[in-house]
């Protein structure tokens, strides 16, 4: 434990401030090629015809991919875990997003790649889009897949990811006040200082070395292999440096079609996305569209919650299914509810795919259950504080799908941030512990979820 | 064309059309890595080297416009396997996160303390403020260029980070 306590500089500070650290772009190899990929200029149309012959006759072009390159071109970042693939690696008979990569090249330099891209043609059919979650359910929406705007695979068979718990329609009959809100978080971009960026080189025996600014390695490695029906083995993946991620390198941006690249020309490839390319066409966090009515006493015990959530996923599923789970799991917050009712879809929209960002699922959800708690202090007049303090989990109390907290926090962390900030708790709560509810902590509504800790 | 500049001291002969950016010419001519890509516009600060003295954005200068330079850049700070004061802070404070910005910062406060910058932090800010650090560690790079500023000497088995934000009642 020399670790713990010990005030550590960072492992890799000396490197940072002397030019020392390498960062994938800063990899040379001779005769590295650069690659450009063709992005589809459209939120959504049918792809009618692609046309590579012009950038192929090129000289200094070395490689043009399209999806007949690719042996399983669809594919799904979770597919382990159950998400059927849905995403194409470039696009094959529609884009479903404006910045969607339809093909890509590598030439001798940058601007000769450039010129490579916008020698290909490629012919659309224009399609209306959606790009509003509200409007995904409305039955003249545009239809995002052939299977529809959301997303269907929960459990399985579920177009939702739904909890229920305790009697809901009891909760509402007893609530003194119904308190509503509607919480809508923007999308962000993380905007890495280093863009994505990728470096792969062909090795001896048919292996190839991918260095990559992923924050995910090994699950990258996994992407990649697939979709090149290839054994891992032949992918050796170098990375660990990466600057700035924030949750937007974790899904596989450049490394797979970087890799076809280099096995197409047998030359070493980089792929570094511009600036433009990242804002516009690189993962963001999930705006998320959210629905709340709570039904709560006159004296502050919150007896109930409905709660819509509406996910956009953006036009691939990628993570978001992980991200609702997330979601559902903590969308009571740090407080006990004893009755659920909770919906929450991935609703898929023309938008770029979104992704993970620094607690991925749970801020978006915290800031609307928290904010939430704020409205029903001041509807009912009460110290949103102590509001807090009243529905706090406890020891016993249970989470909304049903499993007892071991080790709840919200007690002693509300005491703590109450004494930084000089507001005194009181007496009650000033010495509340996180123990089983008794006495005035335990009221008849919340008996019922209680569950056994020991258990768990 | 072929024209000279100078790079943290040693003579380089470069050809490379007029237009062509410093960073560039930097990274893929004369591999010298520290100056990095981040927006290529001139936004971001993170390419940002000195050219005689006075800190420049190599993204956005062309190269025929430094003919006959002295170029500085990370690389020139101190001796191979030594530090300047002001790289000692930026460990000692903890003042790199990912790192991919650090590089333009410390070109930036070179610059600064060279031409007698204090240790304001409201100066401090006004004279980086167009450098983007997106790990958001501004409060200890404030820290790192005002401690190099005082002269300080740091021991860099350690870290200060953190010691000044001790909130009432809540052990650090």
């Amino acid at each position: 434990m020399k670790a713990v306590g010990a005030r550590l500089p960072r492992y890799d500070a000396n490197e940072h401030v002397s030019a020392g650290t390498r960062y994938v772009d800063d990899v040379r190899i001779p005769g590295t090629l650069w690659a450009k990929a063709l992005r589809s200029p459209h939120d959504h149309a049918e792809i009618v015809s692609i046309d590579t012959s012009a950038a192929e006759a090129m000289e200094g072009v070395h490689a043009v991919v399209t999806y007949k390159d690719v042996h399983k071109n669809i594919h799904g970042h979770i597919e382990g875990l159950g998400v059927p693939g849905d995403e194409p690696l470039l696009a094959e008979t529609h884009v479903r997003y404006k910045g969607q990569p339809v093909a890509a090249v590598a030439a001798d330099n940058e601007e000769l790649a450039v010129r490579a891209t916008e020698a290909i043609k490629v012919t659309y059919k224009e399609l209306p889009s959606l790009l509003d979650v509200r409007k995904a359910f409305d039955g003249d929406a545009p239809q995002v897949h052939h299977w529809g705007n959301w997303y269907p695979h929960f459990e399985g068979e579920m177009d939702r990811r739904q909890i229920r718990k305790g009697d809901i329609d009891k909760a509402f009959e007893d609530a003194d006040v119904i308190v509503q809100g509607v919480y809508r978080p923007a999308a962000i971009e993380h905007i890495p200082m280093e863009t994505q960026v990728c470096q792969v080189v062909p090795e001896a025996g048919g292996r190839f070395v991918v260095y990559s600014a992923t924050q995910a390695m090994y699950f990258s490695m996994g992407v990649v292999a697939a979709h090149l029906n290839w054994p891992l083995n032949k992918l050796k993946f170098v990375g660990g440096t990466t600057g700035g991620g924030f949750g937007g390198k974790v899904d596989t941006a450049t490394e797979t079609i970087t890799t076809l690249l280099a096995i197409k020309s047998h030359r070493p490839v980089r792929w570094r996305w511009t600036r433009m390319e990242e804002f516009l066409c690189s993962s963001t966090r999930a705006p998320w569209h959210m629905e709340i009515a709570d039904a709560v006493t006159k004296d502050g015990w919150i007896l109930g919650r409905k709660m819509l959530t509406l996910h956009d996923a953006g036009a691939f599923a990628r993570f978001s299914p992980y991200g609702v789970t997330k979601h559902a799991f903590h969308h009571t917050g740090a407080y006990t509810i004893p009755n659920l009712e909770f919906n929450g879809f991935v609703v898929y929209t023309n938008r770029i795919p979104t992704t993970a960002m620094r607690g991925f699922g749970v801020t978006s959800v915290s800031f609307a259950t928290e904010t939430h708690i704020e409205r029903i202090a001041q509807t009912l007049g009460m110290d949103p504080i102590e509001l807090r303090m009243k529905n706090a989990t406890r020891l016993g109390d249970t989470s909304p799908n049903g499993i007892p907290y071991v080790d709840p926090s919200t007690v002693p962390v509300i005491q703590a941030i109450s004494n930084a900030a000089g507001f005194e708790l009181p007496a009650h709560y000033r010495t509340m512990t996180s123990a089983m509810r008794s006495g005035e902590d335990l009221p008849a509504h919340l008996v019922a979820q209680m569950g056994n800790p020991e258990d768990h | 064309m072929s024209l000279n500049i100078t790079v943290n001291g040693t003579s380089r002969t470069v050809n490379a059309e007029p237009l062509t950016p410093l960073l560039h010419v930097l990274r893929e001519e004369l591999d010298v890595l520290s100056p990095k890509a981040g927006c290529q516009n001139g936004g971001c600060g993170t390419c940002t080297v000195l050219v005689d003295g006075e800190p420049r954005r190599s993204c956005l200068i062309p190269i025929s416009a430094v003919e006959g330079a002295e170029i500085r850049t990370v690389e020139g700070l101190a001796p191979p396997g030594q530090l300047s004061t002001l790289q000692e802070a930026w460990i000692h404070h903890y003042a790199a996160q990912c790192g991919f910005c650090t590089s333009g910062f410390l070109m930036a406060a070179t610059a600064y303390l060279e031409n007698g910058g204090s240790d304001d932090h409201a100066e401090i800010a006004t004279a980086l403020g167009g450098h983007v650090c997106r790990c958001t560690g501004y409060v200890k790079i404030l820290d790192a260029i005002s401690a190099a500023a005082r002269g300080d000497s740091f021991d860099l088995t350690t870290t200060a980070a953190g010691l000044r934000t001790t909130i009432k009642g809540v052990d650090q």
